[in-house]
């Protein structure tokens, strides 16, 4: 069979047997010296084309891998760093956030309260008074009757705000010291800024408690 | 003569275990030329937008999904896992054994698949690329598989030679692997599926994983057997071979991140894929060195895997080189990604197999293919309709591309200068069909044959093949 048989397209010829040709390749994967016994060196050219390969996707991967920081999503930009600063923010802003949150409800936006209701906060004696004073009554809450501006208010109750126990609202520091500082600040109020520093100190003094009556309050200065 | 007998290039061995290895090739072809029709009509959609429109089930949503899972889990998973026996078988030097147990799988996962695709034509496919059959399949197929890949693994643990070769490895890769893959999957995206973000990552690692942990290997597998058989001769830079292996396996999977350029995930994951896209180069490489001996020979075979072999290269360099977010800003998201897709799956893995099936069929039935005509028209219509379809897709691609960045071209007009370019696709599709019905039929003739005439085969035909030497180079 002289002819070239591969021209039949119906059928292709086998050139090499299944065993002679596992034979052979595993002779070339094999780790034995030739008959000279020399090693056979794998192709060079093969091994650098290789590296190359490797060093371009290593650079590539350094440069636009953003440092594999799931915050990047710009391959061009790096992750932010060093401290995160965070932004100062004005108390009298953050104060009047928490104030139209919460204060607003009783005291109402003009601070004045509802007459023989909420007791006023502009130009109450209260908030003008003691630092040690004002900070409790808003930190822990107040319950009983309480005298402002000479007008005896019997039914309402100042809420427990400051992160202590059994606080409805859980406000941090900084927080309630922000609307200490707005509400001496609004309403003609002329107070001086109450700081976080000072709302941490009485928290820490005062520990969990239950909130104050008038008689407690009036004994500090 | 016994020392001829054991050397003849077909024995007892061979035809004893034929039917699941034809069964499974039989099954791949149907769906090959099934999912041929549901991408005929997905391509006719493209510029006639109503054509079959008003009936729901081939809507395109729908049909361009019906398409892409018949191909891929219809005609890849069956050819390939044919072929991957075959070879395993062949190599083993025995008779396949767990025969049943491959037939009873192929049945059942071809009867997963067809009630799968008919979820998705009720419309319960998923919302994911690959991964469309509805669940309640997903776990038959799972078991369907691993029935038939029994059969694979004892070829192979009862090999009658202690080395291995490339054939073993990636045949063997992905009958393991496969199930791996499907499992994951499923499991992150459809029975607890993770939130947000990370399902299309996870659906872009299971993409590429299909084609570079399953339908690659068992491509390769089929080419790296049949190239030497036919050229008789050791493959050139084969101890690459064990590294282009193991580089496919390591480095391919992490370019499944390339499927996500410009979506809203971190930096990381498409630069690493895209690091990726360039180290899995080697893999192609070499894999073209060793099989370099196809592109010279003749004979129908051959010339398969030859174009399969420059479509798989070609389609990993244009992976490489659209993977550059400058160049993926124009292509990513249009039909440029089809293209590629289409030359990865279609031009690669197709071809591959098509060119393995076209060897080991004489081989299973005893006697050459029942008709020389349709071989030749198969292979002219074959490779007209890659290169129209894969050229044309680029083109639209191209242009779909340039145009939507340019904020003055409205969608109208990308449309109308996209669709001489969408009608050539249609003609492309059309082409295939017309070649896969061939082979189709040419199989179904070929194997009615042994069939109904019994086994009498031509055994005379078959050249006495001789023994291969290493040559030193």
């Amino acid at each position: 069979m002289s002819t070239p048989l591969h021209q039949d397209p119906r059928l292709d010829q086998a050139a090499s047997t299944d065993e002679s040709l596992l034979a052979a390749h595993d002779k070339l994967l094999g780790k034995q010296p030739d008959e000279k016994g020399s090693y056979k060196l794998p192709p060079l050219h093969l091994l650098f084309f290789f590296s190359g390969l490797i060093f371009f996707a290593g650079t590539y991967l350094n440069r636009y891998s953003g440092m594999f920081d799931p915050r990047v999503y710009n391959e061009n930009t790096l992750p932010p760093r060093g401290e995160i600063v965070v932004a100062k923010l004005d108390p009298l802003v953050l104060g009047k956030k928490q104030y139209e949150a919460i204060c607003i409800t009783c005291h109402q936006a003009n601070g004045l309260g509802l007459p023989g209701a909420f007791p006023p906060l502009a130009g109450s004696e209260w908030v003008a008074g003691s630092d040690d004073r004002l900070i409790r009554l808003v930190v822990y809450g107040m319950t009983g009757p309480m005298t402002v501006k000479g007008v005896l208010y019997n039914g309402a109750q100042m809420p427990t705000i400051g992160k202590v126990a059994n606080s409805q609202y859980n406000l941090s520091d900084d927080k309630v010291a922000a609307v200490l500082t707005y509400i001496r600040h609004e309403w003609g109020n002329t107070g001086a800024p109450i700081t976080t520093d000072q709302v941490a100190a009485v928290r820490s003094k005062e520990g969990d408690r239950k909130p104050y009556i008038e008689a407690e309050l009036l004994k500090l200065n | 003569m016994s020392s001829t007998s054991t050397h003849a290039e077909v024995t007892a061995a061979d035809t004893a275990g034929r039917w699941p290895v034809l069964l499974l090739l039989a099954s791949g072809l149907g769906w090959l030329v099934i999912s041929g029709i549901f991408a005929l009509i997905a391509s006719i959609q493209l510029h006639s937008p109503t054509f079959m429109s008003a009936c729901e089930w081939f809507t395109h949503g729908r049909v361009g999904a019906l398409a892409e899972t018949s191909f891929v889990y219809g005609w890849a998973a069956n050819a390939g896992l044919g072929i991957a026996l075959w070879v395993l078988g062949r190599l083993g030097g025995a008779t396949l054994r767990a025969q049943n147990w491959a037939m009873t799988g192929t049945l059942f996962w071809n009867l997963g698949i067809t009630l799968g695709l008919g979820g998705i034509a009720t419309g319960e496919a998923t919302s994911f690329a690959f991964l469309e059959l509805p669940r309640y399949v997903q776990p038959l197929l799972v078991v369907a598989y691993i029935a038939i890949g029994i059969s694979g693994i004892l070829a192979w643990s009862g090999r009658r030679t202690e080395g291995t070769y490339a054939s073993h490895w990636y045949a063997v890769a992905a009958l393991f692997l496969f199930p791996w893959l499907l499992i994951a999957a499923q499991t992150m995206l459809l029975w607890s599926p993770v939130r947000g973000v990370l399902q299309p990552i996870i659906d872009g690692w299971y993409v590429q994983s299909v084609f570079s942990l399953w339908l690659a290997p068992l491509a390769l597998a089929g080419a790296y057997y049949v190239v030497p058989k036919i050229t008789g001769q050791a493959l050139p830079s084969y101890e690459f071979a064990p590294l282009a292996f193991w580089t496919l396996l390591f480095v391919g999977t992490m370019t499944g991140g390339r499927h996500l350029i410009g979506g809203p995930v971190p930096a990381w994951i498409p630069t690493l894929a895209n690091a990726a896209c360039w180290m899995v180069l080697f893999h192609f490489i070499v894999v073209a060195l060793n099989l370099r001996g196809a592109l010279t020979g003749g004979g129908t075979s051959l010339t398969f895997i030859s174009f399969g072999l420059l479509a798989y290269f070609a389609g990993a360099v244009l992976d490489a080189v659209t993977s550059f977010r400058g160049v993926a800003l124009v292509t990513q998201f249009t039909y440029f990604t089809t293209a590629q897709q289409q030359l990865a799956l279609y031009g690669g893995i197709s071809m591959l197999l098509l060119g393995s099936i076209y060897f080991a069929v004489p081989r299973l039935t005893g006697r050459p293919w029942n008709s020389g005509s349709f071989v030749r028209g198969h292979r002219v219509l074959a490779m007209v309709g890659i290169f129209l379809l894969v050229g044309s897709l680029a083109v639209a691609g191209w242009i779909q591309g340039t145009e939507l960045s340019n904020a003055k071209t409205t969608f109208g007009e990308i449309a109308g200068r996209t669709r001489p370019w969408l009608l050539a696709v249609t003609v492309a599709q059309g082409f295939l069909l017309v070649g896969n019905i061939l082979i189709l039929v040419n199989f179904l003739r070929s194997v009615s044959d042994v069939w109904c005439a019994g086994a009498v085969s031509q055994v005379g035909a078959f050249r006495q093949p001789t023994t291969m030497e290493v040559h030193a180079s």
